[in-house]
């Protein structure tokens, strides 16, 4: 039979801090995280209401994969396993370019690497409804094999493929059975996960009645979840973009709140040179004010 | 199957060569076939008198009833071995009358996300400062973390080298199925999976497990779920081990209907406002319920912090082996220093 891979926790500590995380792109974010961004080898869950920045931060997650190694990255590979139409191509190139540009300009040499090139380093994936996506996910092993560098699976989002034709308990079964396929997959491959949900109402709940969906069985199963809230429109600080994150449940690190911004106009870039720094700034930066692409709510 | 061995193996007194085959011809071979026999018939075919027939029953009986031991004895035996094995946080061993019971299962339930990880990371630390004491972490869900342990250690003012000595006595083996998981302790019960000094075994968590079952019509998981348990037992007493088990607790809400009669007493005022009563139940089934010895529930405190950067957490016994115990509390704080 098989045999037990058995490693102390000295072993792991080296394993764990051999690889860096995925950096956000947003100081704040990464400080909250404990772990300088997005944990590899564990789930992180973003919850959120529509328009909370879920999708742009796991768009920024996916170009901030592709980091070079001089700067601390991953120099790697996504896929974003799309479930719901969220995904807009154009948004994510003016994260990418504007995310190489800012390493670009760290590094102060131009990158080795073409736009079309960086492109290709994004796997996208189609998986509408339920049989899509469990196919797939069975796939995902042979798919792993195939691109070995691929450092971050993103799946936007989780609780899509579920809305309806099963019940809550097939669910919760076949959720599980995902996740622990999904997660040997990450832990064996040295993989982020990223999954995206959304919120629902539970009436009653002693904790307030707007909860992540998919039950409170789910929220034990994912490593991280990160809650973000819509912008403040209202506030006299804001310029609207201006939004909170706040850690709900961490493995490494204590819960906390962390404010951050997504952006569209083409100003922070060639200001700073160290993006380290930008407190809160800049996941990506898009041209000239213009929200292409984006679905928000407000 | 004991009842099933041959009678000639057993080298009971009055069966002699002759008598066994006497006995064979008759198809008289196993243990059951001599027991549902009639006596005197046996006696006729033997030809062995009566009471050397029930003189052959009793030595059956006796060889193979279980034993018997007087109070005194599992007393000593008690003294001897360890019983406990202390948590290394104070008020939490008070609580359990010294710590975690030795032999037993004992279970950390709680809503997600409400430290029973912490806890238990904790636990592996506190319990690997002690002696030679080896911990088995068993991590289904990927949570374990060693950068939080090394945190935890870093805060308390741990050398480089002594982090390295006590977190190489703490064991991380990532299991995903039930199936993997009842391997694993079968390969400890059998000893061929030789882990030295091994003091606790720390399954964080079962429910990820054992949710993979769920909403499957058969009953294979209760089935895996019923042989852990077993497996646990036998592993928890010959070898002395503590064995913790995470579980979780999901929260649903009962909308409160009211009878016809109580509506007509109450009237509007009552009605205006539902009343919605959240009620709390520990995951795993009924049948897991009363498995645990000890049951502690872990309960996060939103209000009031103490301080930046830490939690209270509440720790009751809700279900434990010593009636004296249960329902008492402990408060803990979870800081960068770890659980204390």
């Amino acid at each position: 039979m098989n045999s037990f891979k058995i490693c102390n926790a000295t072993e792991l500590w080296q394993r764990e801090t051999n690889l860096p995380s995925v950096a956000t792109f947003s100081q704040n974010l990464d400080n909250m995280l404990g772990t300088a961004g997005v944990q590899l080898g564990s789930i992180t869950e973003l919850l959120g209401l529509p328009g909370s920045g879920k999708t742009q931060l796991c768009l920024q997650l996916c170009a901030s994969v592709q980091i070079p190694k001089e700067l601390g990255g991953l120099d790697a590979e996504a896929l974003y396993i799309d479930t719901n139409t969220h995904f807009t191509i154009s948004r994510f190139r003016e994260i990418l370019s504007a995310s190489l540009l800012r390493c670009q300009n760290i590094l102060e040499e131009p990158l080795q690497v073409t736009e079309d090139e960086a492109l290709d380093k994004l796997h996208y994936v189609n998986a509408f409804g339920l049989e899509k996506f469990c196919a797939f996910m069975y796939m995902l092993p042979k798919f792993i094999a195939e691109h070995p560098n691929v450092r971050l699976i993103a799946v936007d989002s989780i609780s899509y493929p579920f809305k309806e034709g099963i019940s809550t308990k097939q669910r919760t079964g076949l959720l599980f059975r995902l996740m622990a396929d999904l997660q040997r997959l990450a832990v064996e491959n040295q993989i982020a996960v990223v999954l995206t949900n959304e919120m629902s109402t539970r009436v009653g709940l002693s904790t307030g009645a707007v909860v992540g969906s998919l039950g409170d069985a789910w929220a034990h199963r994912c490593n991280t979840r990160v809650l973000l809230s819509t912008p403040h429109l209202h506030t006299d600080v804001s310029d609207g973009t201006h939004r909170l994150a706040l850690l709900l449940k961490s493995n490494v690190a204590a819960s906390s709140v962390a404010p951050f911004q997504v952006m569209y106009e083409f100003n922070v870039v060639g200001t700073d040179n160290d993006f380290k720094s930008m407190l809160g700034y800049a996941m990506g930066v898009g041209s000239n004010g213009s929200m292409t692409g984006c679905k928000f709510a407000f | 199957m004991i009842t099933m061995q041959k009678l000639k193996y057993l080298s009971l007194t009055h069966l002699s060569e002759s008598v066994l085959k006497r006995l064979a011809q008759n198809h008289i071979l196993t243990i059951i076939d001599f027991l549902q026999e009639d006596v005197q018939k046996l006696s006729t075919l033997t030809k062995l008198s009566l009471s050397e027939i029930l003189s052959v029953r009793n030595e059956i009986f006796t060889k193979f009833s279980a034993p018997l031991i007087n109070g005194t004895t599992l007393l000593s035996r008690i003294s001897d071995t360890r019983t406990v094995l202390s948590t290394g946080i104070l008020s939490l061993d008070s609580l359990l009358n010294g710590g975690i019971p030795v032999g037993y299962i004992t279970e950390l339930c709680g809503l997600a996300g409400s430290g029973k990880t912490q806890l238990s990371l904790q636990l592996a630390v506190n319990c690997a400062r002690q002696d030679t004491n080896t911990i088995l972490y068993v991590d289904t869900k990927g949570d374990f973390s060693a950068i939080r342990i090394q945190k935890i250690l870093d805060a308390n003012g741990y050398s480089h080298k002594d982090m390295a000595e006590l977190m190489y006595k703490i064991r991380v083996v990532h299991i995903w199925t039930m199936e993997d998981l009842l391997e694993l302790f079968k390969s400890v019960k059998n000893e061929t999976l030789d882990i030295a000094h091994l003091a606790l075994i720390i399954v964080d968590s079962l429910p990820c497990l054992m949710m993979q079952f769920i909403g499957d019509e058969n009953k294979i998981g209760l089935n895996l779920l019923n042989t852990l348990v077993n497996y646990s037992r036998f592993i928890g007493n010959k070898f002395n081990v503590g064995i913790v088990y995470i579980n979780v607790q999901t929260r649903w809400i009962d909308n409160d209907i009211l009878d016809m009669e109580d509506e007509q007493q109450l009237s509007s005022s009552a009605l205006k406002e539902p009343a919605y009563i959240e009620k709390r139940n520990r995951c795993l089934g009924r049948y897991w319920q009363n498995i645990p010895a000890v049951v502690l529930l872990v309960e996060k405190l939103e209000d009031s912090p103490a301080e930046k950067d830490s939690t209270q957490i509440k720790v009751t016994v809700i279900n434990s082996n010593m009636a004296r115990n249960v329902n008492s509390q402990c408060m803990l704080t979870l800081n960068a220093f770890g659980v204390t």
